[in-house]
């Protein structure tokens, strides 16, 4: 019966070759810009290398400090000061990894400029944060309290620094007009990674303004890695009680606000202020999905129309099919089948030009460092926006058809 | 003729719902582009309002130094800046805030003159600003030397805040409230786009930075003379690296500045215009086609036509004005939608764009619902009566 349905859609395909090139332009592209923005979205938020432990963290990257009486508002990045005193004494997290945002400092090798961002962490980031180690090791907790000028660099950062030396553990690179030595090499990071992203890293020891600043902004981040998923609500109601408890100089403010969210959360509180993270993040889910809907609506009514007519040539066949005795149930589904057909062709094209696409945004590195890709929940979504798609556009003439007089379905040609 | 088309139409408004739908979201969609691209075009054909070519960001970003006797901090932030001056590669160099050219941050707040209150960007500079970046001065003069003794800080304002607080009179002179504090106005300039090429105009206030504010300022800005290539750049940073030890120090220039900032812009801009422009080649495809399809349908129609006398012209004009109606009838729909922009003043953008936008959006929908209906028209035209009557 499939079979039968299946012969039937491809010889009315290739009927009217026009109409096909229409359905199909239409799918295709829709589910190639689908796709390339949920690759995209996909890149932002899943979780990867070397935050590969998302599901079970937590993460901070603004509080916010207040003065209810003169009105003063301030949200930032909390300061090392902060972190070190508050969130890294917690005692729920298994691991506080705490790391400056990354900021550049310029280097000259050769008359040329090279911008190396960098980034002041603990050594408990190296084992929140999984990364690869081309050579070398991270540094120690001896390395930290001491002060020792060590780096970990980049792949790139090797490859435009030291050129093609093999080796570069023990070298010196120098930054800023300060001389480290590098102990580590680690593959690179996308720069879309806010918590992860830097071409070297230092202990944060040796950033000399973050050590002397006592006050709670500045610029750090932090990750508060659970023991198990099942630990993260205890987490963060144990930061709530602890930031209601942080000390403040009511002269300057007296309300601290702040909370440890999801990865996703933690940037749509930003955007969001001091509001549940659970809303905004639900809020985020509504725009996009509107965004979709408005997006595919239009490719959508074209595809009813086209195919509106598409199956009123050939009332004829559904007469005769009427008049044998086949109900308008089974006529319905038939023509359902052949659009989800249809659609499934249209998203087998989609696939490859958005596979086309993500190949030539990752070759002009537009995110350095990024490889875009459609993985399984891409894959995925847009298998599932060819269904919706096809049943879409199919549902309506399909019954439109379903309702046509045998007569006049006879008579028409 | 008209009647008889709408009759037509609605004869057939079930067969002509779906089509029209498609043309009112399309209506809709254009509307959205033209909308942004009227208003950044705008902006990009307004002059820049000072120059960017040679001119170099030097970033400090050192511990807080609001510990130091505002003497000391004085002598030590004006030596520096004469050593940066003194190199012969230097044409000028200014101590500006944070939201100096191209830069992401932005910093604004409410400034009042008698009753009026002005949402206002506050900008920082000293004396040499104009050196650097050689701002337009319509009016007065910047601020200088002779400004020390006076009693109120003296300011420049932008042509916008001008507008906004003095229309049609000489600002010079004048007194005006930011914050508690009130100031003069030594100067009006030019509105500048010192946020890239697409920002819109907003009020702006240029105010003197000097003694007393080196502890918060953390960048300078350093117009060079031609020929000063990297080799330069990388003396200068050492140099500024060994005096300011414990700083992090940064080098930018503003015209790779300018790029990335326009690009910020662009960007979204161009996925969007993408976007639209799939669907609208979707749609176009999607009238073509059934138009297409609805003239064979009608080919004993046309046929019987032309067989009572009437032209091919005519056949196609027909057809061609049927759509016409058809698009109307959408076109219209979209403008209850679209007007209400302007007139809730939604995005506060400027009531011309969104006008202007109206009229270029529904001139497009219609030149294309014309070319989709022009072949199907000719098509028609060419039915021979003999064939078509003899069909059915």
């Amino acid at each position: 019966m499939l079979k039968n349905y299946f012969k039937i859609a491809i010889a009315v395909l290739r009927r009217r070759k026009f109409f096909t090139f229409i359905s199909l332009f239409g799918i295709s592209f829709t589910l190639a810009i689908l796709i390339v923005l949920t690759a995209f979205y996909d890149h932002l938020v899943s979780p990867a290398y070397p935050d590969h432990q998302r599901s079970r963290s937590l993460y901070l990257n603004s509080i916010e400090l207040n003065h209810r009486k003169k009105q003063s508002h301030n949200q930032g990045p909390p300061s090392l000061y902060f972190m070190n005193k508050f969130v890294a004494t917690l005692k729920t997290p298994e691991k506080v990894a705490i790391s400056s945002i990354f900021g550049p400092t310029n280097t000259y090798v050769n008359n040329r400029k090279l911008v190396i961002n960098v980034k002041y962490t603990n050594t408990a980031y190296w084992e929140v944060q999984e990364y690869d180690f081309l050579e070398g090791k991270p540094y120690s907790m001896q390395d930290l309290d001491a002060g020792s000028r060590v780096a970990v660099i980049s792949r790139e950062t090797k490859e435009n620094y030291f050129g093609d030396a093999p080796t570069v553990v023990g070298r010196y690179i120098n930054t800023n007009n300060e001389q480290f030595r590098v102990i580590g090499v680690v593959d690179n990071v996308p720069k879309t990674m806010l918590y992860s992203y830097a071409d070297m890293y230092l202990p944060y020891t040796l950033s000399k303004t973050e050590m002397a600043n006592k006050s709670y902004n500045s610029n750090f981040t932090a990750i508060l890695l659970a023991r198990s998923e099942k630990d993260l609500p205890a987490i963060q109601s144990e930061f709530a009680a602890m930031i209601q408890k942080v000390p403040l100089d009511s002269a300057q403010y007296d309300e601290i606000k702040g909370s440890v969210d999801s990865y996703v959360a933690s940037f749509t509180r930003i955007f969001n202020g001091g509001g549940s993270s659970a809303a905004a993040v639900r809020r985020l889910i509504v725009y996009v999905s509107i965004f979709v809907f408005l997006f595919m609506l239009l490719p959508t009514i074209n595809l009813v129309n086209i195919n509106t007519s598409r199956i009123m040539e050939r009332s004829s066949e559904i007469g005769v099919r009427k008049a044998f005795g086949a109900s308008s149930g089974t006529l319905a589904i038939q023509f359902i089948v052949e659009n989800l057909i249809l659609t499934f062709l249209g998203g087998i094209i989609g696939v490859l030009l958005s596979w086309a696409v993500l190949s030539i945004v990752n070759g002009s590195r537009l995110i350095p460092n990024a490889h875009l890709g459609i993985n399984f929940t891409v894959l995925g979504a847009s298998v599932l926006a060819c269904i919706v798609f096809g049943l879409l556009s199919g549902v309506f003439p399909a019954w439109r058809m379903s309702r046509m007089q045998v007569v006049t379905a006879l008579k028409a040609n | 003729m008209l009647k008889h088309l709408f009759k037509l139409i609605w004869n057939k408004k079930k067969q002509n719902f779906l089509l029209m739908t498609e043309i009112f979201f399309s209506f809709l969609i254009m509307f959205a582009v033209f909308t942004l691209a009227v208003y950044n075009y705008q902006n990009y054909r307004r002059p820049m309002g000072f120059t960017y070519d040679d001119v170099w960001a030097l970033s400090y970003y050192s511990k807080d130094r609001s510990d130091m006797s505002e003497d000391s901090l004085n002598l030590f932030y004006e030596t520096l800046k004469q050593a940066i001056g003194n190199a012969p590669e230097v044409a000028a160099v200014s101590y500006v805030s944070n939201n100096s050219p191209f830069s992401m941050s932005e910093n604004s707040s409410t400034i009042s003159s008698g009753k009026q209150n002005v949402m206002t960007d506050h900008y920082s500079g000293d004396d040499d600003y104009p050196r650097v970046l050689q701002p337009v001065l319509l009016s007065g003069r910047w601020f200088g030397r002779e400004d020390d003794g006076a009693k109120l800080a003296p300011v420049v304002i932008n042509q916008a805040l001008k507008e906004e607080f003095f229309p049609g009179e000489d600002a010079i002179g004048k007194v005006m409230k930011v914050g508690d504090r009130e100031v003069r106005i030594t100067g009006v300039v030019q509105n500048m786009k010192d946020k890239g090429d697409y920002k819109s105009v907003r009020p702006a206030i240029y105010q003197r930075t000097g003694k007393g504010s080196y502890a918060w300022l953390s960048r300078m800005l350093i117009k060079v003379k031609p020929g000063a290539d990297a080799g330069f750049e990388s003396r200068l940073y050492k140099q500024v690296a060994g005096i300011m030890q414990d700083a992090n120090v940064e080098i930018e220039h503003l015209t790779e500045k300018r790029v990335v900032k326009n690009s910020i812009t662009l960007i979204p801009l161009i996925i969007f215009g993408v976007i639209a422009g799939f669907l609208i080649i979707n749609v176009s495809l999607g009238l073509f086609g059934v138009l297409w399809y609805t003239i064979s349908k009608r080919k004993a129609e046309i046929g019987l036509r032309r067989a009572m006398g009437a032209t091919g012209g005519a056949i196609t004009r027909q057809v061609v004005s049927e759509t016409m109606v058809l698009t109307s009838i959408s076109v219209v729909t979209g403008l209850i939608f679209a007007v209400q922009f302007p007139l809730l003043n939604v995005f506060f953008m400027p009531k011309g764009v969104y006008i202007i936008a109206i009229v270029l959006a529904a001139l497009f929908i219609y030149a294309l619902a014309v070319l989709c209906a022009l072949y199907p028209g000719r098509q028609a035209a060419n039915i021979y009566p003999a064939v078509a009557l003899h069909e059915d």
